[in-house]
């Protein structure tokens, strides 16, 4: 995997591995991920009037063009799923009706601000412009591909483009109305394709155990300003798994296929300038440690069984982080000694939280290893 | 002159449309038929829209969003819109969108008329020799047409994939089902004479 700029990017045509990097106005390639540990990236550029992109290196199959020719209408027209733009929270005791303790919902903490989105609410909608910890974002869910990712937005708000690429959704911003595929997070239409987007972590759990963890939370109302049957899943349910979320079909086919596990498996899923890897996660959930190398770089992918997610750290040193930042200066990253021990992970002996181990936590995010490998088809695949 | 052939001809199937339709509108038991027909499909599309569906536990009440003028002609699909109210019974819900009851009334409206005509055709054989079969096929189209609200998740049941021709198909399917359903009522009502006495019925 041999990172490139931009420009080699846009004269190379359907040329395995590519890297994007682009950061339009006055970029700060400096910029540090959240200390916090949020694994927020924070902005630190953008189009005029556009979404805040950042300084990044990401794996690329597929040049702009060719994804914008591979996409198709889902049905709706643009807004036609309407992005909830004025969202309303209740305290975590005072939930909506239709939620039940095993329902999932997507959770954020953003400056010390926790929130809770319920699927059932989203895929209604799988877009929320919201104001977190006095940032403005977007969190948003596509169901096709089981991906909940959240965006710094910046000025502009995101709306639901109604077009489809590799079953993903396609979000456009509505200061330039150019478009984002949601899971590549980068600009694929305008001149000059190829920015990214500021992205921070998004914890796919249930609200039972986001509750648990965060008791402070508050949680997104079904008052969203548009009459929907919230409490139902036109595609489904997964609590428990059913319809499209179980069955091995497609609606949409994706940009490449592989069958070394089932399409709709859950892998966690992480991109970066190293390279790409998918986990499964159910074989995270028994491991709880797992470690690995991407692009010659030493990772490690930790099971938090609070919220029963996966982070994945960037353990060895070298490359550049999918934050856009460079290296970490944490614990001794070459030689450490991870290991797992009661809900914990101890790192050369001291214990640490899974989600505070002292290296860099990369963005990961849930995702259908249909939709991984369709858009990452270079990706590693623990299984 | 064959433009005056034509209107002649275009007249006469009018006529035979406005005297069928007045025929069985004019008889208890075919009218009977339109009515119930026209209630069970326009309730079928509902559903097929997602705006009717079973939801139980739910207080009753309406709830209607704000500004919902706003809302009302928004496209949520290429042939539905947007709902601006939530109506509970406790046991059904409504997500009412005026303009989806606007266009399923007229196309159960057209599924009805049709099926009222066929019903007399049926029982009147004297007067035509037709089956009971091309409004309900004619209707189909359009039934289907409702599903593509919110992503085409018929097509999972089916096994197809959401293709470009099969999405551009069903965005073709209302007014195509439209299309029919008036081709059914003319072919329908071409076949029956309201002159002829009937030979049973409510009349």
């Amino acid at each position: 995997m041999v990172p490139i700029d931009r420009r080699a990017f846009l004269g190379t045509f359907g040329a395995g591995i590519s890297a994007l990097s682009g950061c339009l106005g006055d970029s700060n390639a400096d910029a540090e991920p959240d200390p916090a540990g949020d694994g927020s990236d924070g902005g630190s550029g953008s189009a005029a009037g556009g979404p805040p992109t950042v300084e990044r290196s990401l794996p690329a199959a597929y040049t702009a063009d060719e994804l914008e020719e591979a996409s198709r209408s889902g049905g709706p027209p643009p807004d036609g799923i309407p992005a909830i733009e004025d969202p309303q929270f209740a305290e975590a005791t005072d939930p909506p009706a239709s939620l039940d303790d095993g329902d999932p919902v997507f959770g954020v903490v953003l400056d010390g601000e926790a929130k809770a989105y319920p699927q059932s609410v989203l895929v209604w909608h799988e877009i929320v412009n919201d104001v977190i910890g006095g940032t403005p974002v977007s969190v948003t869910y596509c169901p096709l591909t089981g991906t909940a990712q959240g965006f710094h937005r910046g000025g502009t708000t995101f709306g639901v483009l109604g077009r489809l690429i590799n079953a993903n959704l396609v979000m456009f911003d509505r200061a330039t109305e150019r478009w984002w595929p949601q899971m590549l997070a980068t600009r694929i239409t305008g001149d000059d394709p190829g920015d990214h987007l500021a992205e921070f972590q998004v914890v796919w759990t249930t609200w039972e155990r986001w509750r648990s963890v965060h008791s402070e939370t508050v949680v997104l109302t079904e008052d969203t300003g548009f009459a929907r049957n919230y409490g139902t899943d036109p595609y489904g349910g997964y609590n428990p798994r059913s319809g499209y979320y179980a069955s091995d079909g497609f609606l949409f086919p994706p940009l490449a296929e592989d069958d070394r596990i089932t399409p709709k498996t859950v892998v966690v899923g992480m991109r970066s300038a190293n390279g790409a890897v998918a986990v499964r996660k159910e074989t995270l959930r028994e491991e709880r440690l797992v470690e690995f190398d991407v692009g010659g770089v030493r990772h490690a992918a930790v099971y938090d069984e609070s919220l029963d997610t996966g982070y994945v750290y960037r353990v060895g040193s070298g490359g550049e982080s999918g934050n856009g930042s460079e290296g970490s200066d944490g614990a001794d990253a070459e030689a450490a000694t991870l290991s797992w021990g009661d809900g914990d992970v101890a790192v050369d002996g001291d214990v640490h939280a899974p989600d505070s181990l002292p290296f860099e936590r990369e963005i990961a995010f849930d995702a259908m290893w249909f939709a991984w490998y369709g858009y990452y088809p270079m990706t590693d695949l623990h299984q | 002159m064959s433009a005056r052939r034509a209107s002649a001809a275009l007249h006469g199937v009018s006529g035979d449309v406005a005297g069928a339709v007045r025929l069985t509108l004019g008889r208890r038991d075919s009218a009977a038929v339109v009515v119930a027909v026209t209630i069970g499909y326009l309730l079928a599309y509902l559903w097929a829209t997602g705006d009717l569906s079973l939801r139980t536990g739910i207080d009753p009440g309406v709830l209607v969003i704000d500004d919902p003028l706003a809302r009302l002609f928004v496209r949520t699909g290429p042939t539905s819109f947007g709902a601006i109210a939530t109506v509970d019974t406790g046991v059904i819900r409504l997500l009412l969108s005026p303009v989806n009851v606007a266009i399923g009334t007229a196309v159960a409206g057209l599924v009805g008329i049709n099926l009222g005509v066929t019903y007399l055709a049926i029982r009147r054989p004297e007067a035509c020799g037709i089956g009971a079969g091309s409004g309900p096929l004619a209707s189909v189209p359009a039934l289907l047409s409702g599903t593509v609200c919110c992503g085409p998740v018929v097509l999972l049941a089916v096994g197809v994939q959401a293709t470009a021709v099969v999405l551009t198909a069903f965005v073709w399917l209302l007014p195509v089902g439209i299309a029919l359903l008036l081709a059914s009522l003319v072919y329908v009502a071409t076949k029956v004479d309201p002159r002829r006495p009937s030979s049973s019925g409510g009349d």
